[in-house]
């Protein structure tokens, strides 16, 4: 037991990293991959794999809030494209992962949809949340300007105003973003 | 410009994504025609709309999802075998990490004796049956049998879960050569077989063979499994579990 208890303190750090992406962006990881499987017990195992993947590449995670939720969200959809691509139905081998990487050009899709995915997702959340939220009920929950101004308590000219504002901040800070993918991301593609 | 530019101004991202009701569009139609700024203001805002696509709606739900606590488990346990395997690439004797891997693998000490063929592994080193209770208790269905093969010296250890009429299988398996071709058998007290997943065996870099942990299915009810075995691809076991 007293070795069960070591090894328990040495994995501290892992498990607590693990936990606080489940924490923080397990709802919208598993919400996602469920609707891309249309299977919950698929959609926890993309999950899983989703989670170790970035346990693996710590360096990730020193980005802001909203690029690792980008990253997280990109590797979901990937684990699940590849599945789709890999079509017979094998068992994951993840102690190996990193050995059996798709092919080249997938591996390249998948930098650039990740770069954008983080890019993009960093800015949403760099809005001030009045701005996200309008951007959120019109484009993501699909509400007409009426239906946002009434679930979210605001007149409808400012809803107009407030989804002209988010969406052109967003565009000056992804204008702004640096051209070309930058090297320490591209290591990090999975 | 003027101030009804302005006013226009304000319509273009509801417009772009689609939120105007028809009055409000129409009149933006009608604007934009003959207004060469706001067509060009329109052009850049749709491609900031193709943009918004790339992120998927449910990127902004926070908080942990319902109902996964054995998800976070198993992502939890994974961590710690494969904490366990890099260990035992830093050359830690075999048999310490077989066990510690057991233990990380059963659960709730959800630990159903390894059958025949553990009794007879007396030379290997014992399994550790003291497993920390450190989780959740699996759902009600759900076993962990693990066996090693005195002969090939392969241990396998195994968590299966009941589905309606077929099993998921989560297995860990160790002390099979590199370069083995491997497959995991599920057989049915009828002798009915189903291969539940295959797998290479990868080179460690002291040169045996590397730990596997994988996961797969078959179409056998749990209930019917009479065991499950690991197999190469000339049809050798390497080891085989009583279920």
């Amino acid at each position: 037991m007293s070795q069960l208890r070591s090894r328990a303190r040495q994995s501290t750090s892992d498990e607590a990293l693990v936990r606080a992406l489940y924490e923080e962006h397990g709802r919208a990881l598993l919400a996602y991959a469920t609707r891309l499987t249309g299977d919950r017990a698929a959609a926890e195992d993309v999950v899983q794999e989703t989670l170790i993947r970035a346990w693996r590449h710590p360096e990730v995670l020193t980005n802001g809030k909203g690029s690792v939720r980008g990253w997280l969200l990109t590797v979901t959809r990937n684990i699940v494209t590849d599945r789709y691509r890999a079509k017979a139905s094998r068992p994951t081998e993840v102690a190996e992962v990193s050995e059996t990487a798709a092919a080249p050009s997938v591996q390249r899709d998948h930098a650039e949809q990740i770069v954008d995915s983080m890019v993009l997702m960093e800015a949403l959340d760099q809005l001030s949340p009045d701005h996200r939220d309008v951007l959120v009920e019109i484009y993501y929950r699909g509400h007409t300007v009426t239906e946002t101004a009434g679930r979210l308590g605001i007149p409808e000219g400012t809803v107009k105003s407030r989804a002209h504002y988010a969406l052109k901040a967003l565009r000056e800070k992804y204008a702004r973003r640096p051209g070309g993918t930058p090297a320490r991301l591209q290591e990090v593609v999975v | 410009m003027s101030s009804a530019q302005d006013g226009f101004a304000e319509l273009l991202a509801p417009y772009v994504l689609g939120a105007l009701d028809e009055d409000d569009q129409r009149e933006v139609d009608a604007h934009a025609a003959s207004c060469d700024e706001c067509r060009k203001e329109l052009a850049e805002l749709r491609e900031m709309e193709a943009m918004l696509g790339t992120v998927p709606p449910e990127a902004f739900l926070d908080g942990p999802p319902d109902d996964a606590d054995l998800l976070l488990q198993r992502t939890l346990r994974q961590v710690r075998d494969e904490r366990t395997a890099d260990r035992r690439r830093r050359s830690l004797t075999l048999g310490a990490a077989v066990a510690a891997s057991a233990a990380a693998v059963f659960l709730g000490g959800y630990l159903a004796g390894g059958g025949s063929s553990d009794s007879q592994a007396a030379p290997a080193p014992p399994p550790t049956t003291t497993g920390a209770p450190v989780t959740a208790t699996p759902p009600a269905g759900v076993r962990a049998v693990s066996a090693t093969d005195p002969v090939t010296g392969a241990r396998l250890t195994l968590r299966m879960t009941p589905a309606a009429g077929w099993v998921r299988l989560n297995a860990a398996v160790t002390g099979i050569p590199a370069g083995e071709r491997c497959r995991l058998v599920v057989v049915d007290r009828s002798g009915h077989r189903e291969v539940a997943g295959s797998w290479v065996v990868g080179r460690a870099p002291s040169g045996g063979g590397k730990g596997a942990d994988l996961d797969g299915s078959a179409a056998t009810a749990a209930q019917d499994i009479a065991s499950v075995a690991v197999e190469n691809d000339h049809g050798k076991t390497y080891v085989s579990a009583s279920v």
